[in-house]
């Protein structure tokens, strides 16, 4: 097991530093921010003059050594729109984009898992036809969309939820929504097939000639064995929710990271957008070492493999 | 559980209800499309930082809703010869920490955005001062290179710093506890959510029309919207023509809008391909219809421009109409050419408005010329459209204003032989803005202009489209008229309930 950890820790440490290598240099090689940040009518001298002072001036792999030997120290630097710190920058944002994921991932588990069990369970029934049309919609709308649909509703007609902000727990209700749409449709999937799959097999058969309900038959028998693709799917969902938080952050003007990764592109503010991929790269590539491990867990078979 | 969490949301709910209601009362909420990016106004200034900024610090001169240049730190200026002006400054300005503004924190301040060290992206637009130095106890002089009629202009976006606070903080920390003698003390700033200023009790120019403003981050326009509809914002900026057609029947909503000093246009490259031949570049003038642009896309919003300049910039002239809308008078040019089916590749992003382009590519396909588009990313447009004429293709769209509402901002950048941008080449256009350069006498500046302005048609070195329309969406109950140079003066604001 220790090695199994050592191991991934290090293919972990492998693709973090791939990833900082790519954006470092894909970011640049449209050019750098001083054009953006110049009045338009400065001269060529002193574009030049700015882009000197910003380090801008400088071969790419000297500017590139520079910031891995400043990574090394831990200093991951100053923003050179904001002029701050960006370890704050990126810091202060964090914690919004934590509590919307989890929001998302509360929705997306609590509605998706349930509805995926009740689809199985009633197949072809009306319950079912119910639960897949909201699925599908959960599925199939973009989420810029329904989110724009929640707003007005809920906000603007009936006036229940607040519009935008992040300023009250009411404030999260709708992000977490829209945001959780998706991987709600995709849990619900996941489980109504790992559920059938099982239900089918001898030792459901089984149990439900013993005279147990289908049901107990679930509860007691079924879940734990239809986990394990779950399981897998939510590791890697939860990086999708980080990537998907870029649009309903945008939307509901929730100040998370990925609001920040927009603005910090837009504005070619390089240390940021660096800082805030390594972040969601580290937390992808973790949730997948979780995965590994859950599944270990949960799966003596594989745990024996190992 | 279930029921904890329901019971949980519905008393947030509420909560936030009243909550809302109350804020209007003392305290205006603006939603901006984006996070001030520096609160240190020496440093950057996009529209977001600012709309905020501006309400912290006073400037030593400002303009008036007219557009006028008129006093504010400054009570009056003279120049003593065409190099040399001399500023008189109040005396009774305090910043909010207590501490009087002097004529030391004014040449301070104007050393600290020139100093090349401190890599102020708004160095360009004041580095022709050379030498600014307290002449008096209530006055300062500051020297340019060469006699320069835009100054005051420049002057209009210096903000003053407090010398002791700026040095004692060190400039990272200032700028996030910045302290001004403005309106506005900063009281809160939580990056990418929201900034919050309270008002300077002993402001010098007396009682601010709120006790408190907060600025709010909000990218989507939609979003946007949604917030001044419900009260959640009392005003918001960035509307695009067809955002506001839903709002018409609004009772507690007003749309403000303001023409203002950006003028949006077609560049022309006379350098390199079809548009070398100034028949084509006449038939491109020919065939396209403003009025058009403006009535069916733009909703009437903005206003026709004939020059490259607005009413709201000092050297624009009336007088120089620009070439009429005439698909005949272009075929016959495009055919007299030899240019019928020529292929025009022009240089867009996303920062352009996509169905104008689409409408020049139509107009320009009916009289023969075939528009080609070529999308990049707006860093790599700006470096394409100032570099070599190849590089910058045959035409794309521009918007462009210089902040310094002065003919000298924008024709000379665009089109003086040498300036990045320029692809136009004329000796005589040259000489023309040369020499309004260097005169600080108003009239001969003007007849310079005329003349320029009269060569950049002549020539047809570019399309003046229009007058770029900056909309507003706010309560009903404010009261403001919006001013071209976009300034989010709050101290101009009132409440009329």
């Amino acid at each position: 097991m220790i090695r199994l950890l050592a191991g991934r820790l290090l293919q972990a440490a492998v693709a973090s530093f791939g990833v900082l290598t790519i954006v470092f240099f894909v970011m640049r090689l449209s050019g750098d921010p001083t054009l953006l940040l110049v009045p338009e009518g400065a001269s060529a001298e002193q574009v030049a003059q700015l882009r000197a002072a910003l380090g801008f001036d400088r071969p790419l792999v000297v500017q590139y050594a520079a910031y891995l030997g400043d990574l090394l120290r831990l200093d991951l630097g100053e923003s050179l729109v904001q002029r701050a710190p960006v370890a704050g920058i990126v810091g202060e944002r964090i914690p919004y984009t934590l509590a919307l994921a989890g929001g998302a991932l509360l929705v997306a588990l609590g509605i998706g898992i349930p509805a995926g069990i009740l689809m199985a369970v009633h197949r072809g029934g009306l319950l079912e036809r119910a639960l897949a049309a909201l699925v599908l919609a959960g599925q199939s709308l973009p989420t810029f969309w329904s989110g724009i649909l929640l707003i007005l509703f809920f906000g603007v007609y009936l006036g229940w939820l607040p519009t935008s902000g992040a300023d009250s727990p009411a404030s999260l209700i709708m992000p977490a929504i829209a945001l959780g749409a998706l991987t709600m449709s995709t849990f619900a999937r996941m489980a109504r097939i790992s559920v059938l799959d099982e239900l089918s097999r001898d030792y459901v058969t089984a149990a439900r000639a013993r005279g147990l309900s289908v049901w107990a038959a679930v509860s007691r028998h079924v879940l734990r064995n239809a986990a394990i693709p779950v399981v897998t799917i939510a590791a890697l969902e939860i990086g999708n929710l980080l990537a998907g938080a870029v649009i309903v952050e945008t939307v509901f003007a929730w100040p998370g990271i990925g609001q920040l990764a927009i603005q910090s592109i837009q504005a070619r503010d390089f240390l940021v957008v660096q800082t805030v991929v390594l972040f969601v790269s580290s937390v992808y590539i973790a949730m997948n070492l979780l995965a590994d491990l859950a599944y270990a867990a949960i799966d003596p078979r594989i745990r024996g493999r190992s | 559980m279930l029921r904890s969490w329901t019971i949980g949301l519905l008393t947030a709910c509420a909560l936030a209800g009243p909550a809302l209601a109350q804020a209007t009362k003392d305290t205006l909420i603006v939603d901006l499309p984006g996070d001030v990016a520096t609160m240190d106004p020496h440093v950057q200034w996009d529209t977001e930082s600012y709309s905020v900024y501006r309400n912290i610090f006073d400037n030593l001169v400002t303009r008036d809703t007219a557009g006028k240049i008129v006093p504010q730190v400054a009570t009056a200026w003279r120049y003593t010869d065409p190099t040399t002006i001399v500023f008189d400054l109040r005396t009774d300005i305090t910043f909010s920490d207590g501490s009087k503004l002097t004529p030391a924190d004014v040449v301070f301040s104007i050393k600290r955005i020139t100093n090349p060290a401190f890599r102020s992206p708004q160095l360009s637009q004041f580095d022709q001062i050379i030498a600014a130095d307290v002449t008096g106890p209530a006055q300062v002089t500051l020297r340019t290179k060469s006699p320069y009629p835009v100054l005051l202009a420049q002057l209009v976006k210096l903000s003053i710093v407090p010398q002791a606070v700026v040095e004692k903080l060190g400039d990272q920390a200032f700028n996030q506890q910045v302290l001004g003698s403005g309106p506005y003390v900063l009281k809160s700033w939580q990056r990418g959510v929201a900034s919050t200023l309270e008002a300077n009790p002993g402001y010098w120019r007396g009682a601010t029309p709120f006790k408190t403003v907060t600025f709010r981050a909000v990218p989507d326009i939609a979003t946007r919207i949604a917030d001044v509809r419900t009260g959640r914002a009392d005003i918001t900026r960035g509307l695009s023509p067809d955002d506001t057609a839903p709002l018409k029947n609004e009772r507690n909503l007003q749309v403000l809008s303001v023409a203002t000093e950006r003028v949006t246009h077609l560049f022309l490259n006379p350098a390199i391909g079809p548009t070398r031949d100034k028949r084509v570049r006449q038939a491109i003038a020919h065939a396209i219809d403003r009025d058009a642009i403006i009535a069916a896309l733009m909703l009437g919003f903005p206003k026709r421009a004939d020059v490259m300049l607005t009413e709201a910039a000092f050297g624009w002239v009336g007088d120089v109409p620009f070439w009429p809308y005439d698909p005949a008078r272009a075929k016959a040019l495009v055919k007299e050419a030899g240019a019928e089916g020529a292929e025009i590749p022009f240089l867009t992003s996303p920062a352009y408005d996509r169905r104008v382009n689409e409408a020049v590519q139509q107009m320009l396909g009916e009289v023969g010329l075939k528009v080609s588009f070529v999308m990049v990313d707006q860093p790599t447009f700006l470096r394409r459209r100032q570099g070599t004429p190849e590089e910058a293709l045959n035409m794309a769209q521009g918007r462009w204003s210089c902040a310094c509402q002065d003919a000298d901002g924008v024709i000379f950048p665009l089109f003086r032989t040498g300036s990045q941008w320029a692809k136009f080449s004329n000796a005589e256009f040259d000489t023309a803005v040369d020499a309004a350069r260097v005169t600080l006498d108003e009239k001969e500046r003007l007849t310079h202009y005329r003349r320029a302005f009269t060569i950049l048609r002549d020539e047809v070195a570019a399309v003046p489209l229009f007058q770029d329309a900056a909309i507003y969406l706010a309560r009903r109950e404010l009261k403001w008229t919006p001013t071209p140079n976009e300034a989010f003066f709050v101290f101009d604001m009132k409440w009329v309930p």
